[in-house]
């Protein structure tokens, strides 16, 4: 593998991921703080893609299952995410219903579907604008946390309201699969290799 | 060929450093106090001096430990509903979902909300408190690491905003009123995202080396 002219790569020196210093990849080892040097990140797609398809799949049952039970006189009532927002709507609460549906359902899957495209535009031959995907991937990690609201607030209803037999909030699975959610996503981006995609763009221009 | 190869030669990791978003290489940035250095091809941002960053990060780090303290020891929210009434207090927001029997997501939570932002404090004291007095340290490097590579994974904002929509929610079943503990976690919040905002890594670690020789 050649990597264009003008990268650190192409004189055989890696920034070390841990203290940001230049080094000689064939040291092996960061000569300032030991840490292990490498050219790219190793595996850096499978790595990726891999979490990416266990968020998938725990995606289903985040928003299948319910994430919250409200126990009122003896009769349960459990409410799925999407359940939480119309809830909100009926409560006339647009603003807080908005962040909600932002956060819990537009977040999560703009991400999938940015993090897919990133990859994918890693692997194909002629990949478009490397500026574009730089972008997408800083959106990406800026958004990533944010869509724990939602898991948040299951633990601070559950841990307050509990008055027993009268009206208590218990979690749902899903409080615990969407948490899955967000931690594979921000798994996947942090070890997704943007250099990846400026090293295919730089091979075609030259 | 030749010239460039000629060119590349004087190029060493003394002089040069690398954009860690597009690995270009450029010539290491001189920044003053204020100024900041981004990537000429995709902007990222390479390093840069906040006006007194180490002092400011240790100050937000002192006063952020205060406030974490009082955040632990007050009541968070409380809650009645005819004529019962219900105090929940930080640590509850983990613990009661552990005593719903889910471990893993009472852990996930303790570690976002509690665990990981004191940890995150801590490590910026150990760090900048030497490196402020001019003193010796040998766990600089340590502190480094832990507070640049688990930063990301603090959530005490998200979980601000998810305290302010438990309220809405539940509002229409009570009454719900916060806590001393809710507005001392906002300002340790606030604390804890200027302390970490001083701090650039690039100077970080060009001060660790400075302190070990």
């Amino acid at each position: 593998m050649s990597y264009p002219a003008n990268t650190a790569a192409a004189q055989g020196l890696a920034l070390c991921h841990v203290c940001c210093h230049l080094d000689h990849v064939e040291r092996h080892q960061c000569s300032r703080c030991g840490a292990e040097l490498h050219l790219r990140h190793p595996d850096s797609l499978q790595r990726t893609m891999a979490l990416l398809i266990t968020a998938v799949i725990l995606y289903i049952p985040a928003n299948v299952l319910p994430i919250m039970d409200t126990v009122q006189l003896g009769g349960g009532e459990p409410s799925t995410i999407l359940g939480g927002v119309l809830l909100l709507i009926k409560l006339d609460s647009y603003p807080v219903a908005a962040v909600i549906f932002i956060a819990s359902v537009m977040v999560p899957i703009a991400k999938l579907l940015a993090m897919f495209y990133l990859v994918w535009s890693a692997r194909r031959r002629n990949p478009g604008s490397p500026m574009q995907c730089t972008k997408i991937y800083r959106m990406t990690e800026l958004v990533g946390k944010w869509s724990m609201v939602d898991v948040f607030v299951v633990s601070i209803l559950v841990a307050l309201i509990q008055l027993g037999g009268l009206l208590s909030i218990l979690p749902g699975p899903a409080a615990l699969a969407f948490a899955g959610v967000v931690v594979c996503t921000m798994l996947a981006a942090h070890g997704f290799d943007t250099r990846l995609i400026w090293d295919r763009a730089r091979e075609n221009n030259d | 060929m030749n010239d460039r190869r000629a060119s590349m030669t004087e190029i060493s990791k003394q002089t040069h450093t690398a954009c860690e978003e597009c690995d270009l290489l450029v010539a290491v940035p001189e920044v003053r106090e204020g100024e900041r250095a981004e990537c000429p091809r995709c902007g990222h941002l390479l390093t840069q001096r906040p006006r007194q960053g180490f002092e400011r990060a240790l100050s937000f780090a002192l006063a952020g430990c205060v406030f974490f303290v009082i955040s632990l020891s007050f009541p968070f929210l409380s809650f009645s509903s005819s004529g019962i009434e219900n105090v929940m207090t930080l640590p509850e927001a983990s613990i009661a979902i552990y005593r719903q029997h889910d471990a893993i997501l009472a852990a996930i939570v303790f570690v976002a909300i509690i665990a990981l932002p004191i940890a995150l404090l801590v490590a910026v004291i150990a760090l900048t408190f030497p490196l402020v007095q001019g003193l010796r340290a040998s766990w600089l490097p340590q502190a480094a690491k832990l507070m640049f590579q688990l930063n990301n994974w603090a959530m005490v904002e998200v979980f601000v905003i998810g305290a302010i929509v438990s309220l809405v929610k539940i509002a229409h079943l009570a009454t719900v009123v916060l806590g001393l503990s809710f507005w001392a976690y906002i300002i340790f919040a606030i604390c804890l995202t200027a302390a970490i905002s001083g701090l650039d890594r690039m100077q970080v670690w060009l001060a660790i080396e400075a302190n070990r020789t």
